[in-house]
């Protein structure tokens, strides 16, 4: 995890947009434990009530359970549930804006689904020059 | 002649004392709780228990309680390296001990303190909050006096959904 906060929003709503995006990335997965208020305060220089907000959110949120004298640990399903939360989040809130600009620029599939590929891809579909 | 003047002027300033004090009258309990509160200024250090976490203990903590402003206010620093160490003021609105809190989630919310049957325990409960409680706010605050060298503070912060997580700490004083 990163060491920078920003402005934006309370350091205990950065901090569990991090777990999530572990969770979403794959690097924490369902059974694995949480590293403990004690760890993450002293690593990531916060008051340790912050890191406690933070997994509280994310025990509210039912992606992760806290097991008496054992820990937190990541529920089963924590990554379906997230992606299903997520998705439909951009849908509602990011998809009405892109789609907007799509359209106001008059960008067509083909165009978009070109402009996604990597570009490692893109340059094994370009023919060889002569 | 000289002794006389001397005399009177001894007899005036015993009765604008006098006068004075009787026109001060007694202290209010919150004043009391306050004063009381005084008496932990200085450095502090030690661990803080959360809920509901597993977690026991956590690092050592620090926390400092310094008298400023002619005696009208009493500053608490919860102190680590962070930039999340949140600040409050304690001080007097009239009859009432108040407390703000200057809290990361960007709100201050103001408790109005009381003494407990006890006589050792100062309990703020919730009064109002400025600025947004979207990310949940502090609720509660608890400061208990053991001996002039120890002290507990719990404090309560409500989650969004008006989930409660509490810190206990336990301190002993530095200097």
């Amino acid at each position: 995890m990163d060491r920078e906060w920003n402005d934006s929003q309370p350091i205990y709503r950065q901090l569990r947009d991090r777990v999530v995006a572990m969770i979403l990335d794959g690097v924490l997965r369902e059974g694995d434990p949480l590293p403990s208020v004690r760890t993450v305060a002293a690593e990531y220089r916060v008051n340790p009530l912050t890191v406690l907000k933070g997994y509280q959110q994310l025990v509210d949120e039912q992606l992760v359970e806290s097991r008496r004298g054992r820990g937190m640990f990541i529920n089963a399903g924590a990554r379906e549930l997230l992606l299903l939360g997520e998705r439909q989040k951009f849908l509602a809130e990011q998809w009405p804006r892109i789609h907007a600009t799509i359209q106001r620029l008059g960008l067509t599939p083909q165009e978009l689904l070109e402009a996604a590929t990597p570009p490692s891809s893109n340059a094994k579909q370009e023919p060889p020059k002569p | 002649m000289k002794s006389l003047r001397s005399m009177l002027f001894v007899v005036l300033m015993s009765l604008s004392v006098v006068a004075s004090s009787q026109t001060e009258g007694p202290k209010s309990e919150a004043q009391r709780s306050f004063d009381y509160l005084k008496s932990l200024a200085g450095s502090w250090e030690g661990y803080l228990t959360t809920f509901p976490q597993a977690d026991t203990k956590t690092e050592l903590m620090h926390a400092t309680l310094r008298v400023t402003s002619m005696g009208t206010a009493l500053v608490h620093e919860m102190r680590g390296d962070g930039p999340d160490d949140p600040i409050t003021m304690l001080y007097m609105d009239g009859d009432r001990l108040l407390l703000t809190h200057y809290c990361d989630a960007g709100n201050r919310p103001r408790m109005v303190g009381k003494m407990l049957p006890d006589g050792k325990t100062v309990e703020f409960d919730f009064l109002d909050v400025a600025g947004s409680t979207q990310h949940g706010h502090m609720q509660h605050a608890v400061f208990t006096v053991i001996d002039a060298n120890h002290h507990t503070e719990d404090w309560t912060y409500l989650m969004p959904g008006d989930k409660p997580v509490r810190a206990h700490l336990e301190l002993q004083r530095t200097k």
